[in-house]
Parts: C-alpha cells; sequence; structure tokens
C-alpha cells in the first residue's frame, strides 16, 4: 500500500513537472499579457509534430529538436501577436474576437495536421524513452524524468528572464497598465510581441517533451486545454513560481486520483481542488 | 547626493509651447495656447478642472496630437521638435511625467515599479545612484520595496510615482496634479518633494496643479488656463499672488 502511495505521488511530481513546462507559456500570454490563448496546445503539437519529423527524417533527438527550434517558435509568436494587435487589440476589440481568433486558430493547427498526417499516433526514438531508475521501490521512468528536469530548468531560465531584466519586469508590468510604460518610455505592443514569442517559444520545448511521454496524435491538445488554464489559476496569475507549484500539486492530485480510484475520476478530483484552492484563495496560490 | 551622475549637466533644457490647438473629436479642448519654461525654473501651470491642463501635458508627450501650432524642447543644448513623435521617443529625450492619478503597476512592488523607470538606456548607467536617492528622500518607500504599489496609501503612491519618474534621469519633469487625491497635509509634502528633486536633480519643471496656494509655494511663474486658452500670465509667484485678474478668474472672489 506504501509504496503503491508514494509511486503515485512520484509519478504525479513528474507528471506535473511536464504540466508546468505545457503551462509557462499560458502563464505569460493568458497571465501576464491579457491574450487569452486558448490555441497554446495546438503550438504544443506543433512542437511534437517537428519532433516527430526531425526524429524521423534525420534521426536527432527530438528534446534537441526542441531547443533547436526555440527561435522559430519565437519569431511565429512574434508574428501571431503581431496580426491578433493590428486586427483586435488596436481596434479595442480583442475580448471576443481575439478569442475567436485563437480559437480558430487551434482548429486550423489541428486539421491541417491531421490532413498532412493523418489520425495515426506518432512517436519518437531517444535511449531515454526505455529505461527506468530504480530505488527500492519507487520507479523513475526516464521518459518522465528528463521532461520533468528539463521543465525546471526552463522555469528557472524563464523566471530569470521575467524578474532580473527590464524586458521581463515590463513584460510582468504590461497588462496593469499600457499608458504608464510609454511614460516610461517603454513600447507596450513591443513587450507584448516579445512576451507571446517567449510564450510560444516555450511551447516547442513543450511539445518536444510530450512526444517523449507519450505518442502523439493531432487532436491531443485537446486535453491539456482546460488543465494549463486551471493550473495558471490555482497557481495565481502571473506567477510563475505559482504556475510550477500549481502544476506539480495538480499532478500529484491526478496522479494518486488514478492510482486509488481510476482515470476517470482523475479530472474531477483536479477541478475539485482547483475549486477548494480557490475558495481560500482567490487570488490562487501565490496570485498577487 | 550632489554628486549624483545624473545631474543636469548646465546645458540648457527648456521647453517651448507655441499657439497650440487641440481636442477630443469635435471637442475643442485647447486654443492658442503658448507657454515657455526655462532651464532651471519651476512654472504652474495653474486653473480649475476641465480647463485643460492635462491637455497640454498629454500634447506635450504626444498623448494627444495638436491640430496646429509647434512644441520644441532643449534637452542638454539640441533642440527637438516635439510633435509627430511617439510618447516613448519624447520620454527618452528626457522628459518625465508624473500623470494624474498616478498610473502605478498596483501589482508590482515599490521596487519593481521604481526599476522599470530606469528602463531607458540612459537611465540604466545611474540605476543604482537614482534608486539610493529615492530610498533616502522617500524613506517610506524604503521601509515599503517589497509591497505591492496598489496597497500603499494615497500619499504613499504620490512619493513612489515621483520616485518612478526620477527614475528615468530626466531633464524636464511634469508634473500633473499631484495634489488629487490627497490630504491637505499631504499636498503640502508631496509640493515640497518636488522642490526638492528640482533642487537636487537642477531639473526644468512644469506643474499643472489647482491648488493655487500650493503650488506657487515652489514656483517661480505661472499662467492661468481657463476654457482651453491661457488667460494671464504671471511673472513672478508674487504677480501671481496679489493679482485681481488671478483673484477674478481663478479663486472666483
Amino acid at each position: 500500500m506504501l509504496d503503491l502511495y508514494l509511486n503515485a505521488i512520484v509519478s504525479g511530481l513528474l507528471l506535473g513537472g511536464f504540466y508546468a513546462a505545457v503551462t509557462l507559456g499560458v502563464a505569460v500570454s493568458f497571465g501576464m499579457l491579457d491574450v487569452v490563448n486558448i490555441a497554446h496546445p495546438a503550438f504544443v503539437i506543433l512542437g511534437s509534430y517537428v519532433a516527430y519529423i526531425v526524429n524521423a527524417k534525420l534521426g536527432l533527438d527530438p528534446i534537441v529538436t526542441g531547443v533547436l527550434v526555440l527561435p522559430i517558435f519565437y519569431v511565429l509568436g512574434q508574428a501571431i501577436y503581431q496580426v491578433s494587435y493590428l486586427s483586435f487589440e488596436r481596434k479595442g476589440s480583442d475580448s471576443l474576437r481575439g478569442l475567436a481568433f485563437f480559437f480558430g486558430l487551434l482548429f486550423v493547427t489541428e486539421v491541417l495536421l491531421i490532413l498532412v498526417f493523418g489520425v495515426d499516433y506518432r512517436y519518437v526514438e531517444a535511449w531515454y524513452i526505455g529505461p527506468t531508475l530504480r530505488f527500492g521501490f519507487i520507479d523513475l521512468p526516464l521518459r518522465m524524468l528528463v521532461p520533468c528536469v528539463l521543465s525546471i530548468v526552463l522555469f528557472g531560465a524563464l523566471h530569470l528572464f521575467l524578474s532580473r531584466t527590464y524586458t521581463g519586469r515590463a513584460i510582468a508590468a504590461v497588462s496593469q497598465d499600457p499608458t504608464a510604460l510609454r511614460l516610461l518610455a517603454i513600447d507596450p505592443v513591443r513587450i507584448k510581441r516579445i512576451g507571446f514569442g517567449l510564450s510560444i517559444a516555450t511551447a516547442a520545448l513543450a511539445g518536444a517533451f510530450l512526444i517523449v511521454i507519450q505518442p502523439v496524435e493531432p487532436s491531443v491538445g485537446r486535453e491539456y486545454i482546460g488543465r494549463i488554464f486551471a493550473i495558471c489559476v490555482l497557481g495565481g496569475m502571473g506567477s510563475l513560481p505559482g504556475t510550477l507549484i500549481g502544476a506539480i500539486l495538480l499532478g500529484i492530485v491526478e496522479s494518486i486520483t488514478t492510482t486509488f480510484f481510476g482515470p476517470s475520476w482523475a479530472p474531477a478530483v483536479g477541478f475539485g481542488f482547483l475549486l477548494a484552492t480557490l475558495a481560500f484563495r482567490p487570488t490562487g496560490l501565490l496570485g498577487r | 547626493m550632489a554628486s549624483n551622475a545624473t545631474v543636469g549637466d548646465g546645458g540648457v533644457n527648456s521647453l517651448v509651447i507655441d499657439g497650440i490647438d487641440a481636442g477630443y473629436g469635435s471637442v475643442r479642448a485647447l486654443q492658442d495656447v503658448s507657454l515657455r519654461v526655462d532651464t532651471g525654473e519651476t512654472v504652474a501651470l495653474l486653473g480649475t478642472n476641465g480647463n485643460g491642463k492635462s491637455t497640454v501635458m498629454k500634447c506635450i508627450l504626444g498623448l494627444v496630437k495638436p491640430s496646429r501650432g509647434r512644441i520644441t524642447a532643449t534637452i542638454d543644448g539640441v533642440e527637438h521638435d516635439l510633435i509627430g513623435k511617439t510618447t516613448e521617443a519624447i520620454v527618452d529625450l528626457g522628459i518625465a511625467l508624473v500623470p494624474e492619478g498616478r498610473r502605478l503597476f498596483p501589482k508590482l512592488t515599490v521596487e519593481e515599479n521604481l526599476v522599470l523607470g530606469a528602463f531607458r538606456p540612459k537611465a540604466r548607467a545611474s540605476i543604482k545612484t537614482n534608486l539610493d536617492f529615492c530610498y533616502t528622500t522617500f524613506t517610506r518607500l524604503a521601509e515599503r520595496r517589497q509591497q505591492l504599489a496598489g496597497s500603499m496609501s494615497g500619499g504613499e503612491q504620490q512619493m513612489l510615482a515621483l520616485g518612478r519618474a526620477l527614475m528615468l534621469s530626466p531633464r524636464i519633469l511634469l508634473v500633473d496634479e499631484p495634489s488629487v487625491g490627497l490630504a491637505p497635509i499631504l499636498v503640502s509634502r508631496t509640493i515640497d518633494a518636488i522642490k526638492e528633486l528640482k533642487d537636487q536633480f537642477k531639473l526644468t519643471v512644469l506643474m499643472a496643479e489647482q491648488n493655487f496656494h500650493q503650488a506657487i509655494r515652489i514656483a517661480d511663474r505661472g499662467y492661468v488656463i481657463v476654457h482651453g486658452h491661457i488667460a494671464y500670465e504671471g511673472a513672478s509667484a508674487a504677480d501671481l499672488n496679489n493679482n485681481d485678474i488671478i483673484r477674478q478668474l481663478y479663486l472666483g472672489t
């Protein structure tokens, strides 16, 4: 019983680390920039497919691919924000039309992936996908451990950037008062473009992690929409450390539920946990 | 503090507004407004609510585009035409505004608010001296550096807004309605603080204010704006204080 329980907690920790990678980008775009990018999972899946293609054609490690395409996803994110800004935000109609835009982006990306690759599950090959480390009765599958550790590295890098650099601090401020930023000689549109670029770049890496953890088909991303926004709110809007803690807590709650009550209970218990947290801390765990 | 690296180097830092008209849609807010602020002066722009003081400030910073007239600023001896420039570019020249209502970032800490003020490359070099200056001048800010700006009292927020503008290492400081929403004792302290900053940093100051008596305590000269045009120009504080036109126009007595 104890070993089952401990294993559930450990695998929840590992799963939570991965959830953090998927959610970090939304913590920036939704939490700091006020851009409700519900298409975020689509970019994660896109990252998975890029890792898959490069792995299948060139045999390159999927996570190395994820790192190499960071700049491409960064530029893609900047371009998408610019389109959304020019089309909606500048005209003050970003709340509903912007939402529809990102919803459309989600479906268009998914359908394009289905047209090109079909609905078969795709997977990658890497040395760490098979083996499992064992400490006594605790299992640490490397396909979970490697993404979890690298997620925490990604979290650390992003957190340092946001809290230590001028641009990072401006990203944290931009949705609170864009005009006040202009009065400090900072262009809020440029700041949001950079922030959104970073947000989409993290999705590329999260996508590489995803396809290491499990085989991927184009609609897998939908499973994450509810979860990532729940983690954002649970951790506290705009707080990166809160997002990490929220992701790990949700991972552990889901994992324990799956182990003892079956996987179909996991989302219910996960969201129940979110509601209970918000009842006591309406701004989330570390929300300001 | 006198060794502060950001103090104006004695160059010319002045502002000239020449015959501007401006409005919002079809509403005419300013009509043929001209004023000047010379190097090292503190000039008060006086007038009650809704007469166009804030619009003048917004025109200087490019937040409102005048339909006619010229605005030029001389920074360290170099003249710049401000009309047509973006707000960011104007601020980057060294013109800082303490806006009406303060416009702090409520969910950032005191220190994060201050540090954001040093974003422009010219200000980054002197961030440490400027930050030290803010904390020694406004000791409340030093005590509360990790507190969220939104959770502070109005007086503390006004100090933070002044401090944040100072972090820009400006040459010209514009202050829009520093007294709004403050208790009389805090208004007086805020006005004193503006005077102290001006002296320490050798700033050129234009202050829009409706609290006549407080404003002329530190002003060298002043203008009175009524219904969007300059109704009276006072050559000195005494001139403004002992003037029938002022009493009539502005104090209504």
